[in-house]
């Protein structure tokens, strides 16, 4: 029994060495010496004193150590870090501010619209690249440019851009197995447009086996639906409307950045394209040739003499500034929102004069990168979440986005910059806790020329602030008044004093 | 001059059980464990908060005597005045305390 005991100390000594190493390294010496002490004592008592007792197995003992670490683990992490979490501190603030912002970016990635907006630009070297409008922004949102222009332009524009190519959003049947189709939002294309567009997964999409022959490219979530992820399936012919048609490849749902949500591109050639109406419209994006001129920072417009001799005006729209659209729209509402703050609320953050004793530079330097940080994270969790409410719930139609994003961007800037400027100023400018207890002071109807307004004081004795009623010549702000230490018995909370400052 | 506030005399019951256990003179972690019949995961933060709280202190045995006995010195604990005050107050909370464990003086009468 004894023997068993003893080998059961020596496994309860390597727990006992396990669990030390989860306590603090300043407390792990006395705390192993206790238990290896107590361990001792259990592992040679007397059958007697054992035999009474409910729990003598070292081993059992030694587990209970663990609990220990965890408590002291916990009890160390409570004592140190709640009290800079505690209500009103500006730690607390700053982390509420930053959770928002989290769940807003991770609500934004979830959403493919949204995602869409945030990460803004799929195409590479998309300075150059224009989309070709008869009706300027809103004819990049549906369709406005006619097959017979294109034809036109693929010849006569070979100054001006190095590509250009055609696609029309169509919807049409892809017979999926036997006895199933699906009805898919395709992107009908001239067979140059993802090479056009450079995309990051354009290299991998197969070329035609043969003159003529069409491929389609399947976004990742119409190959998940209707293929199950189906890894072999590139290279098989699909059926779309009784056609034949090369399934080509593979391209992230996000790669798409133009108007309306397409499933699917079918890539054909020009003589394919021919067989369409010619009045048939639809969408031109194309490369400018930057030796012709320096690639345009919003768009121009282009004069076009046609056949018949009438000269017609296209706008030429820089895609980057096309697809930029929400972060203009969300500067816009901020600009708006900077002008409207002073119509809100006071723009001056009080009078806080010099203490005596001179507070550290870095006192004074922690407010004011408090509120630069709050003002920070408030642009940033409208920025997100009007993101999410635009393009997360109305990503099919990005004029409407646009609008929702601006509607719902400036009042909440609005309002997010106005509770900043009021948060900080009711805070102690020395521990940035918001100030409590108010209480009224003086009596309006009394004496109009007497002081009245209202008192908060900072629960660690910092000081007082006044705020006048009515602002007067003499008394026409918020005014902090420094409390020196000696006061600062009077405050439960009052810390002890600043090193720099003994 | 600034006063200590007094301890809230309020104690669960489990630190009620481990102060009457040290004022009944066991005054080790594992005898504390014997006669209360409470884990060690369970003793030994509560002696430590009891510690933090003024109500019991602790010290290390003299290595001598260790050495002496060849074996490692144990830390025991011993009631403070508080600690005593406190466990007073808790006789009226709970009233079996002192029948559970048995002090001295209880013994002696």
């Amino acid at each position: 029994m004894t023997r068993h005991w003893l080998h059961s100390g020596s496994l309860a000594r390597i727990n006992l060495r396990a669990a030390s190493l989860l306590i603090p390294h300043a407390d792990r010496e006395n705390w192993m010496a206790e238990w290896s002490a107590e361990l001792h004592h259990l592992c040679h008592a007397a059958p007697d004193e054992i035999a009474e007792s409910p729990q003598c197995d070292p081993f059992e003992f030694s587990f209970g150590a663990f609990h220990d670490a965890f408590w002291i683990r916990w009890d160390t992490l409570r004592s140190d870090s709640l009290p800079m979490l505690r209500s009103g501190s500006a730690a607390r603030s700053g982390l509420i501010l930053a959770t928002a912002a989290v769940a807003a970016l991770l609500l934004c990635l979830l959403l493919p619209g949204a995602r869409r907006a945030l990460l803004w630009l799929p195409y590479r070297h998309s300075a150059d690249l224009v989309m070709i409008s008869s009706s300027g922004y809103a004819g990049t949102q549906s369709p406005s440019i006619a097959l017979a222009d294109y034809e036109e332009w693929t010849t006569d524009t070979a100054a001006l851009f190095t590509q250009i190519a055609f696609y029309r959003p169509t919807t049409k049947g892809l017979h999926v197995a036997r006895h199933a189709s699906a009805r898919l939002a395709m992107a009908q294309a001239s067979d140059n447009l993802l090479q056009l567009l450079d995309l990051p997964d354009s290299g991998r999409v197969m070329p035609a086996a043969a003159p003529g022959e069409a491929r389609l490219v399947l976004s990742r979530t119409a190959w998940r639906t209707l293929y199950h992820s189906d890894p072999h399936l590139v290279g098989h012919t699909a059926d779309i409307d009784g056609r034949p048609v090369l399934i080509a490849g593979i391209i992230p749902d996000g790669d798409w950045g133009f108007a309306g949500k397409i499933d699917a591109v079918l890539l054909e050639d020009q003589r394919s394209l021919a067989v369409l109406p010619s009045r048939t419209r639809g969408f031109v994006v194309a490369r400018i040739r930057n030796s012709a001129f320096p690639p345009p920072r919003g768009g121009w417009r282009k004069m076009v003499e046609t056949r018949d001799k009438v000269t017609r005006g296209f706008d030429c729209i820089s895609v980057t500034h096309l697809l930029g659209q929400p972060s203009f729209v969300f500067l816009f509402a901020m600009l708006m929102a900077l002008l409207a703050l002073p119509a809100t609320t006071a723009l001056p953050l009080g009078d806080y004069p010099r203490r005596r004793d001179h507070l550290p530079g870095t006192v004074n330097a922690q407010r004011w990168g408090f509120l630069i940080a709050k003002f920070a994270l408030v642009i940033v969790i409208v920025d997100l979440c009007s993101t999410d409410l635009a393009y997360g719930f109305y990503a099919s139609d990005p004029v409407s986005a646009l609008y929702i994003q601006l509607a719902t961007a400036f009042p909440a800037l609005l309002f997010g910059f106005r509770w900043t400027l009021q948060d900080q100023r009711r805070r102690c400018p020395e521990c940035l806790r918001l100030l409590s207890n108010p209480a009224r002071v003086g009596q309006a109807s009394c004496n109009f020329l007497s002081w009245n307004g209202t008192e908060l004081f900072c629960v660690s004795g910092h000081g007082l602030l006044h705020i006048p009623e009515l602002p007067t010549s003499w008394f026409s702000t918020q005014r902090w008044l420094c409390l020196d230490s000696s006061w600062r018995c009077l405050f439960a909370e009052s810390p002890s004093p600043h090193p720099e400052m003994v | 001059m600034i006063s200590v506030m007094p301890v809230d005399a309020r104690l669960s019951h489990t630190a009620a059980m481990i102060l009457q256990a040290i004022h009944a003179g066991h005054i080790y972690g594992f005898s504390v464990m014997q006669m209360t019949g409470l884990p060690s995961g369970t003793v030994y933060p509560a002696m430590r908060r009891l510690e933090r709280d003024g109500l019991i202190v602790s010290k290390w045995e003299q290595q001598s005597i260790a050495d002496a006995e060849q074996r490692p010195p144990r830390k025991y604990y011993r009631l403070t005045r508080t600690g005593r005050a406190t466990l007073q107050a808790a006789y009226e909370r709970y009233p079996l305390l002192e029948k559970m464990i048995p002090s001295p003086e209880m013994e002696r009468a």
